[in-house]
């Protein structure tokens, strides 16, 4: 039977876990000093904050680099306290399911701030 | 063969980079868990000015400045704990002493920041 992932697999996560930090590092500081200097929200203010497709485009990479990051966050997590495959593999299964969901639900929300 | 393990863990001191390090794991854990959650919070934020009140009514009360706290806590370690990881990956202060006071600044920033913020919001 074929192993479950190896050491190259785990060097090119472990490089897309720092690629994917930089991502969400550089967007939650970007995007506190736009929303920041626009002062305080109610409901019209809040969605214009989404308007601009540049906006659109920033959040949703943001949310993909998020995702891709906690999956691999959870692996290592899993891998250092789940040992029965049969437990970790359906886990990482779902997340990565689930993740994929809410990065299109994520789209569909941002696209749907007119 | 099973080696014999210690895992008293009223018994183990950790060094403050360990405090740093356990609690980049169990926020980027609670983190991970919390996505789907604030994607509905956003979904709600946007969707009516009714679900927005909600949303910010929710947020001033005792309970939701409580979450709201641990969210904040939650990102700004993991966010600061992880800059000084890259750092070392870098290698900028992996020297002992440095190491120990950058451990320090990510607990002390982490958690002031969130207190700040989580006092600020009205």
């Amino acid at each position: 039977m074929r192993t479950v992932g190896g050491a190259r697999r785990g060097l090119n996560l472990w490089l897309l876990q720092r690629a994917s930090a930089v991502v969400v590092a550089l967007f939650i500081p970007g995007f506190a000093l736009y929303a920041g200097g626009r002062g305080s929200f109610d409901f019209a203010g809040w969605r214009a904050l989404f308007a601009p497709v540049g906006v659109k485009v920033a959040c949703l990479l943001f949310v993909a680099a998020l995702l891709v990051h906690a999956w691999i966050g959870l692996r290592e997590i899993f891998i250092d306290y789940l040992h029965a495959m049969r437990v970790r593999l359906p886990l990482l299964f779902l997340f990565a399911v689930t993740y994929l969901a809410c990065l299109i639900w994520a789209a569909d929300l941002l696209w749907n701030v007119k | 063969m099973r080696r014999p393990f210690f895992l008293d863990l009223r018994l183990i001191r950790l060094p403050v980079g360990g405090w740093v390090s356990i609690l980049h794991r169990v926020s980027g854990a609670g983190l991970s868990l919390a996505v789907p959650g604030l994607l509905y919070l956003f979904m709600l934020s946007v969707r009516s000015p009714e679900d927005f009140a909600r949303v910010a009514n929710c947020l001033s009360g005792i309970t939701g400045r409580l979450l709201l706290f641990g969210m904040l806590w939650g990102i700004l370690h993991h966010l600061f704990a992880g800059l000084r990881h890259l750092g070392f990956d870098l290698g900028w202060g992996e020297e002992k002493t440095r190491a120990r006071q950058s451990a320090w600044a990510v607990l002390v920033l982490a958690g002031a920041l969130a207190l700040l913020i989580t006092v600020g919001e009205r």
